[in-house]
């Protein structure tokens, strides 16, 4: 195998969360309120079935092929060539994933903090600091999240609780007035998020303890599911209807928070959180990518690739979109099909093929 | 401008080759062109960027494909 480090599951449910909760947490729940309006906190519940769901496929997948990635075993499930289609299309959609993220983490700092910075350094200096945590390797990834995820969790909950005294919960009734059509509409944008965790795929072979991996990817969902409803109440009791029309939803609320005249000024803490959880985000996608590809050429070592594939990472970082508007509106749009249809479809495919062909001997 | 970015970038990328190369052992032949491949492929990317920053990319080619599912989610 190419990488030779070892994770636990416990550490690969850890590095997870953040995967999906970094840019989750900073234009989901504005999305989502958009279609749910006073249903948001419910749409995160809707979503997370996804995320049950193909990290049960992963599992399943894993236990025919357990020292593979998904871009291996998809050569011995379709053939050769077919395979290693789909490990090209993996590629590219991680490559094409991971340009959005680092360029919506560089939208952010430049517009709430360095605005004078111009994006490509910031872009670039995020993927050089990710680069160095790759040619670590998987070890590295996993001790990076479990040194800053306990802090980022709990800063983040500071946040609400000093939001508190402002919270309005008669915000939230009437509750479902529409049914449960808008609160389902609203979900489908976070489905596209919770999906990412096929990414589970490519970290199931270098687990130590295989069998709890599924324990822990499910765990990994809940936590997830639960910081997004917890937020979305959050904003929900704060902002009201008018959710939907603020771009980072968190930032306004910690500028919002002001605790006895000198306690203000807090958007710095959702700044620390962001920009720990993205490095650990864009860390993981850059792993997957390195290791995808030097799986795909059937390499032996994966190190020589990072900084290459670092460099067109900037690239299709700056190619990903011409603006934050453009941006957004495509990650409200067309984008969850996207995430989705690559993300579950393929996986859901090659397991039912295999499923048949298992029938057929 | 467009000569100095194109200057700026070559540079980028042999400084990159310069680290790189001395770890590879002299036997791993595949992973010497897998990197030459890759950065050639970014040089070449960066080279259209910058004389074409507003060609279409990745994701408009994917906004096109998805746009009538896309539609459903448009307010």
């Amino acid at each position: 195998m190419i990488e030779k480090g070892k994770i636990s599951a416990y550490q690969m449910g850890i590095l997870m969360f953040p995967t999906i909760l970094a840019t989750a947490l900073l234009f989901v729940p504005s999305i989502t309120a958009q279609h749910a309006e006073r249903d948001l906190w419910l749409s995160p519940i809707w979503a997370s079935s996804i995320g049950f769901f193909i990290v049960y496929i992963v599992y399943q997948l894993n236990k025919l092929y357990p020292e593979m990635s998904i871009i291996e075993y998809s050569t011995h499930i379709i053939g050769r060539i077919p395979g290693k289609l789909i490990g090209l299309v993996y590629i590219v959609f991680y490559l094409h994933v991971n340009g959005i993220v680092i360029r919506e983490y560089g939208e952010f700092v430049v517009s709430s903090s360095l605005i004078t910075t111009p994006l490509v350094i910031l872009l670039g200096s995020m993927v050089l600091v990710c680069a160095f945590a790759v040619r670590g390797g998987v070890e590295v990834l996993g001790r990076c999240a479990q040194i800053f995820m306990p802090g980022v969790t709990l800063l983040f909950l500071l946040l609400i609780v000093l939001l508190i005294p402002d919270l309005h919960s008669n915000n939230m009734f009437p509750m479902m007035e529409h049914g449960l059509k808008p609160s389902i509409l609203g979900s489908i944008v976070p489905q596209g998020w919770l999906s990412e965790f096929m990414l589970t795929s490519f970290l199931f072979p270098f687990l130590s303890d295989r069998e709890k991996g599924m324990k822990w990817g499910m765990i990994s969902v809940v936590a997830v599911m639960l910081l997004m409803v917890l937020t979305n109440f959050a904003i929900l009791f704060l902002f009201g209807g008018i959710t939907g029309d603020l771009v980072y939803p968190v930032m306004t609320a910690a500028k919002y928070i002001s605790l006895a005249g000198f306690f203000e000024h807090l958007e710095s803490i959702v700044m620390a959180i962001w920009v720990a959880s993205a490095f650990v985000k864009i860390s993981v996608f850059y792993y997957v990518i390195v290791l995808g590809t030097a799986q795909w050429l059937n390499l032996s070592d994966y190190r020589p690739l990072v900084l290459p594939i670092g460099f067109i990472l900037l690239l299709f970082s700056l190619w990903a979109a011409p603006n934050l508007q453009e941006l957004t509106h495509f990650l409200g749009t067309s984008s969850t099909f996207y995430f989705v249809s690559v993300q579950v479809g393929i996986p859901l495919l090659l397991l039912s093929i295999t499923l048949v062909k298992g029938e057929k001997k | 401008m467009k000569w100095a970015a194109i200057l700026g970038i070559t540079v980028i990328l042999v400084l990159m080759a310069m680290y790189e190369w001395p770890k590879m052992d002299k036997k791993m032949k595949k992973e010497k062109s897998a990197f030459v491949a890759i950065t050639i492929i970014g040089w070449l990317l960066a080279m259209l960027l910058v004389f074409f920053p507003d060609m279409p990319g990745p994701t408009q080619l994917v906004d096109a494909i998805y746009k009538p599912l896309g539609k459903l989610l448009e307010k």
